[in-house]
């Protein structure tokens, strides 16, 4: 296997094109599916020096941008001036485990597109989009349309994640991430997102492929309950060795509401 | 056929120079290379904490670090954790409290309790378990584990 | 002067420190590498196999195949496994083929070269797939299979047993109240944070060195030496530092593999398996399945117990007859019930081996009968501490079988756990959810099979021990040697305690059984009371007085009661060296002793053990927050009170205690070995099997430890290291029930299991 080091984006995006080559941002999903023989790339290029990539500046419109390769701790530690930025900083807490929130990045994390790792759903409900480079020059995603199925999104070949965008929203929303996995630290059987203001914009992950996104949602108890009902009936979430998909249904009103609820506290 | 490449790594205050295979993790090349056994492999996909290092004086998984990717970034092993002296106070401490049964999770914990109190002296007992969560024990039920970092706290000035 | 004390373990700085060496630390010169090629089918045929490009390889240096092995079968209580395949595989994952080079990625490159053609053939997955009419056999040979103890085996039932005592039917049909279900539990697995591993040494005349992670020296040697046809004495095996057993860790394939390939290749081989290796071939805890009945009168005195169970035995019988033996013993639980009836079966299907783990059959035995007593004490109205009082058995009963029992705290133990519950400070639930209180009890054996220790004095007095017994992590160096040393009233750093060698070492069966402590501590402290009385003998002569005026004083001295002259150790030691008598040691070996069953009481049929061991008592009471939406369910707080008989090293006890109860919330509440529909093993990574971490465990789980000696062993002590594994999951059970009323019969309770016994409320 070739390992390269770019310090540039652009010689990154010339190492990637090659057949098999990959990126290495933190490491802490790739590297074990490359000791598990799940992977083996001909060619690695790492994005540990690229300083374009690191780095939380907030834009004019009030956005946020984060640095791909700004890792889960920097992440949790954000004291976030906006909703969807807090509820990502909630959701990087609940990664895996302190070391691997120490190396582990935003933007490896959102290309791996693990459907039950914390991210997706949060991006989702953030409204977030998801800015991806190549040589051709950057292009922005929305998170809706980046997550396309399992371990797949809309990143092309060759193409990095270069940056997340996380928007304003209005000034009053607040936000909260609800995790529900067998033990600590584990991927989730069922995660919902969830940024309140007036109405409720909500996320829910690990039903599906991608997350599932209903916005629009009635505050009062018994709206939001049916309506979080309606996602369930509609969802089509996998049986797997966590939980089955009768269960997982069973539990997503009670997790949305309480998404909902935590973030109106 | 994997390449190989020539690196020098900073591990426990002294440079080392070797050769190992690009796909070598950090954990392949301290127990072979460098002959340093302290660092363990339970897994060696990233979830036992067996292998954790300092890197850049940060938790790490050195089943999940590339030796390749870590450049002159200091690393240091459960070897490096006492300086001179026979034990440092995390694990004289762990030793007294009968935290240690088997003693293949020690390490990892030795290195994570030694980075909590390096940033919180008088860590809580849910910072202390915060810290401890991305570390496996089978044998203890971690209730030593915690009495040991309690006492350290309590003792710290 | 050092038991009841807490002296650090002998090798816990090494292990801090990161010194300590287990087998993948080892390095020897010329050291290859072991690579396996496992079995991608639940069941097939071996049509071929052709080695002729792996052996071609430049590196490859040594290759073994089914073709090679031409002796008997091997195995535990039945002999009906080979080192590496042939002729058939039986689980995916079993090893068809073995090759060593000089390199980690020559020799998978050589195993991934290795061709084997099989004829798949219908699988059997489940109990009921193995019971079912027209299932495939697993063992078509079964009836010529060598069998140390006659199994009753036929079709794809590997063993059955049973145990009988008074009249069940009958006592059923004239009590006032009957309960009757059925309970299912997973295949857990021993997640030991070292993988099973070893490294085979060979010298020029092709005498085996292995250095194993192990729990018994001389039960690998006996293995390797029978599969490679070979006498015991051309086998050494030394035990590295033991990173967790559990039960995981006997004689397997990978020792004889690592043996062949040694003394093919003439070079040092190394064979130490992946995490994910080590879930697919190894062994895990028997899945079962257990049905009883329960009757009692109205006044809650339980007259009759009927049990059923089946084990899944997986693709090789393993230890699993004396397993079987055990849960059908442990399932009547530690009551004074006249009327009690356990018939058992064990049945063998098309996945890992099961075999030993922590508890080994009583587990599953007490999930289902401890849940049932709370289920029973509802129907009556009963409190659930009550019930168990009433019925509990006390000093002087029999446990079923038989069996005297001279010592029996249990009542202590459940007064002591509900009295520090009761007494704690109260603990709020989590915001939402419902607290629950639940208790368990539980009897287990300490005991079993041959064990010996040898004691000798140095020449400054200072004293040398040694025994077979391998510290697997539980602590057993360390209480050996405070036996010996307390014993001669020596400090621990007077006494050396030799690594275990079978070249070398007394003769120890297994760490296992809860027997450390028991049988090789009463060996060791026999042996050294023996190597005193030598000391005494010499005394006398030296201070010319009487062995009866003689005292030994703290130190290593020997004085003349109540005047202050003495000889020391070092003096005595010199004489017997250099003057007068020889060299002073002592050795005691001895087998378990005990009263063994009664067959004047009960009708035993086919039970694998001949005795057992002397008996513990145990109970645990816990508090869990439920969340009734979700079905997820949380350990707040546990007691668990512990008989050790008298507690050598008491910290040592409160760990081996508190680590078995986080072990059992994880049997309870977390931890499944899953197969697909092809017979592979899905669960392979820990990212899929789940242990709990330290957020998933409660930081306070009070180990009360109790203290009522045994009488047979010199300083009472009795073994701990099971009995706290096997109350968590009852109690835990119970607690939910206490909770929410709700009723889960199968493990692990997830909460999605218990979402659904939520809602058949």
């Amino acid at each position: 296997m070739e390992y390269v080091a770019p310090s540039t984006l652009e010689e990154a995006y010339r190492a990637l094109d090659a057949d098999d080559a990959r990126c290495l941002a933190g490491g802490q999903s790739l590297v074990a599916m490359m000791n598990l023989g799940i992977v083996s790339p001909s060619r690695l290029v790492s994005l540990r020096r690229i300083s374009a990539l690191r780095g939380i500046t907030a834009e004019r419109d009030g956005s946020l941008r984060i640095g791909a390769m700004t890792s889960h701790a920097e992440l949790a530690a954000l004291d976030a001036p906006v909703a969807g930025a807090a509820l990502l900083a909630q959701a990087a807490r609940v990664v895996a485990y302190p070391a691997v929130r120490a190396f582990g990045t935003l933007g490896g994390s959102v290309a791996h597109a693990d459907p039950a790792a914390d991210y997706p759903v949060a991006l989702v409900a953030a409204d977030a989009v998801i800015e991806v480079g190549s040589a051709a020059g950057n292009r922005r995603i929305p998170a809706t349309d980046f997550f396309r199925a399992l371990f797949e999104t809309a990143l092309g070949r060759s193409e990095i994640v270069t940056a997340i965008i996380v928007p304003a929203g209005p000034a009053a929303s607040r936000a909260a991430y609800e995790k529900l996995s067998l033990v600590a630290g584990d991927f989730a059987i069922l995660s919902v997102a969830a940024i309140v203001e007036r109405t409720a914009r909500v996320a829910v992950g690990c039903c599906g492929p991608r997350p599932i996104l209903a916005t629009g949602l009635a505050l009062n108890d018994t709206a939001l309950r049916e309506a979080a009902r309606k996602i369930a009936d509609a969802s089509d979430p996998p049986s797997d060795h966590r939980a089955s998909a009768a269960y997982r249904r069973k539990i997503l009103p009670e997790l949305v509401c309480r998404a909902v609820r935590a973030a109106q506290q | 056929m994997t390449s190989k490449l020539p690196m020098t790594l900073n591990v426990n205050g002294e440079p080392h120079d070797l050769i190992a295979a690009t796909t070598a993790t950090l954990l392949d090349v301290l127990r072979s290379s460098l002959e340093l056994t302290g660092t363990k492999r339970g897994c060696n996909h990233g979830v036992c904490g067996a292998c954790t290092v300092l890197l850049d004086g940060k938790l790490a998984r050195s089943c999940l670090t590339l030796a390749v990717d870590v450049g002159e970034r200091p690393v240091t092993t459960v070897e490096g954790i006492s300086g001179n002296e026979a034990f440092s106070p995390v694990q004289q401490a762990l030793i007294d409290a009968g935290a240690i049964q088997c003693g293949f999770c020690t390490p990892g914990f030795v290195i994570a309790l030694s980075e909590l109190f390096a940033r919180e002296p008088h860590a809580g007992r849910e910072q202390i378990r915060a810290a401890l969560s991305g570390n496996l024990c089978r044998c203890s039920g971690y209730v030593k584990i915690i009495e040991a970092a309690e006492s350290l706290a309590g003792a710290a000035p | 002067m050092t038991i009841g004390l807490n002296p650090p373990r002998l090798e816990a700085g090494d292990k801090a420190t990161g010194r300590a060496r287990y087998v993948d630390d080892i390095e020897l010169p010329g050291m290859l590498y072991a690579a396996l090629v496992t079995s991608p089918h639940a069941h097939a045929r071996i049509i071929g196999c052709r080695v002729d490009a792996a052996r071609a390889m430049p590196g490859v240096k040594a290759i073994v195949t089914g073709d090679d092995l031409k002796g008997p079968r091997s195995g535990g209580i039945i002999k009906d496994e080979s080192m590496v395949a042939r002729g058939r595989v039986r689980y995916v994952g079993e090893i068809v083929a073995a090759v060593a080079a000089v390199d980690r990625e020559t020799a998978s490159r050589a195993a991934e070269a290795i061709e084997v053609a099989y004829e798949p053939l219908p699988a059997a997955l489940s109990i009921d797939q193995a019971l079912a009419a027209g299932a495939p056999i697993l063992h078509e040979d079964y009836a010529s299979y060598v069998k140390t103890v006659p199994g009753g085996g036929h079709d794809n039932t590997a063993f059955d047993s049973s145990v009988e005592e008074g009249d069940v039917e009958r006592a059923l049909r004239e009590c006032d109240v009957i309960v009757e279900s059925t309970w299912e539990t997973q295949a857990q697995h021993h997640l030991y944070l070292e993988t099973n591993g070893c490294v085979a040494d060979v010298d020029a005349a092709g005498r085996i060195t292995l250095h194993a992670t192990c729990q018994s020296v001389h039960h690998i040697q006996q293995r390797v030496a029978e599969e490679l046809g070979e006498p015991t004495a051309r086998v050494r095996v030394l035990a590295t530092r033991v990173g967790g057993g559990f039960g995981g860790k006997h004689a397997s394939n990978i020792h004889s593999i690592a043996a062949w390939l040694a003394r093919a290749a003439r070079r040092p081989v190394k064979l130490v398996l992946s995490r994910t290796q080590d879930f697919e071939i190894q062994r895990s805890r028997h899945p079962a399945r257990i049905w009883i009945k329960t009757g009692a009168r109205r006044d809650g005195t339980i007259v009759a117990r009927d049990v059923r169970v089946i084990l899944d035995g997986g693709a090789y019988a393993d230890e699993s007859p004396a397993v079987l033996a055990f849960a059908l013993l442990m399932s009547r639980g530690p009551y004074r019930i006249p009327n009690a009836r356990a018939r058992g079966q064990v049945v063998y299907t098309n996945k890992l081996r099961a075999g030993s783990f922590r508890g080994f059959g009583n587990p599953q035995a007490s999930f289902a009968g401890e849940s049932q007593i709370d289920e029973l004490a509802a129907k009556l109205g009963m409190d659930p501490v009550e019930i168990r009082l009433k019925n509990a058995m006390r000093p002087n009963d029999t446990a079923f079988g038989g069996e005297a029992v001279r010592s029996c705290v249990l009542t202590e133990c459940l007064t002591r756990v509900r009295d520090a519950q009761g007494q704690a400070p109260p603990l709020k639930p989590r915001s939402g959810r419902k607290r629950g209180v639940g208790y368990a009890v539980m009897s287990h054996v300490s005991g079993l099979m041959g064990t010996a220790a040898s004691v000798s004095l140095l020449s400054d007095g200072s004293v040398a021990l040694a025994t077979g017994c391998v510290d697997i992590g539980q602590g057993s160096d360390t209480i050996l040697v405070q036996i010996c040393a307390d014993a001669l009233k020596l400090p621990i750093e007077r006494v050396s305690y030799a690594p275990q060698d079978t070249d070398s070492s007394p003769y120890n069966w297994k760490t296992a059984g809860s027997r450390s402590t028991y049988m090789t501590g009463r060996a060791v402290a026999v042996a050294t009371t023996e190597v005193r009385e030598k000391m005494l003998e010499h005394a006398g002569e030296m201070m010319e007085c009487g062995v009866a005026d003689l005292e030994l004083r703290p130190g290593g001295a020997i004085g003349i009661k109540g005047v202050p002259k003495t000889v020391s150790f070092k003096e005595i030691a010199m004489r017997s060296l250099y003057r007068a008598g020889g060299p002073i040691a002592a050795h005691h070996g001895f087998v378990f002793d005990g009263p063994g069953f009664d067959p004047k009481r009960a009708a035993i049929n086919r039970l694998a053990f001949a005795n057992l061991g002397v008996y513990t008592f145990g109970a645990h009471c816990v508090e869990v927050d439920v969340d009734e939406a979700t079905g997820a369910v949380e350990v707040r707080r546990a007691w668990c009170a512990h008989d050790a008989g008298r507690a050598i090293n008491p910290v040592s006890c409160e760990g081996q205690i508190q680590g078995g109860f986080v072990q059992g919330i994880g049997y309870a509440l977390t931890e499944a070995m899953q197969w697909n529909d092809e017979g592979w093993l899905t669960t392979v990574t820990l990212a899929d099997y789940k242990v709990p971490g330290i957020l998933d465990t409660p930081p306070e789980i009070h180990a009360i430890v109790l203290e009522d000696p045994d009488p047979s062993h010199p300083v009472g002590a009795k073994g701990i290291g099971e009995p706290s594994l096997v109350g968590a999951a009852p109690a835990i059970a119970n607690a939910i029930h206490n909770a929410t009323g709700a009723r889960a019969r199968t493990l692990p309770m997830t909460p999605e299991r218990v979402l659904d016994a939520l809602d058949a409320r």
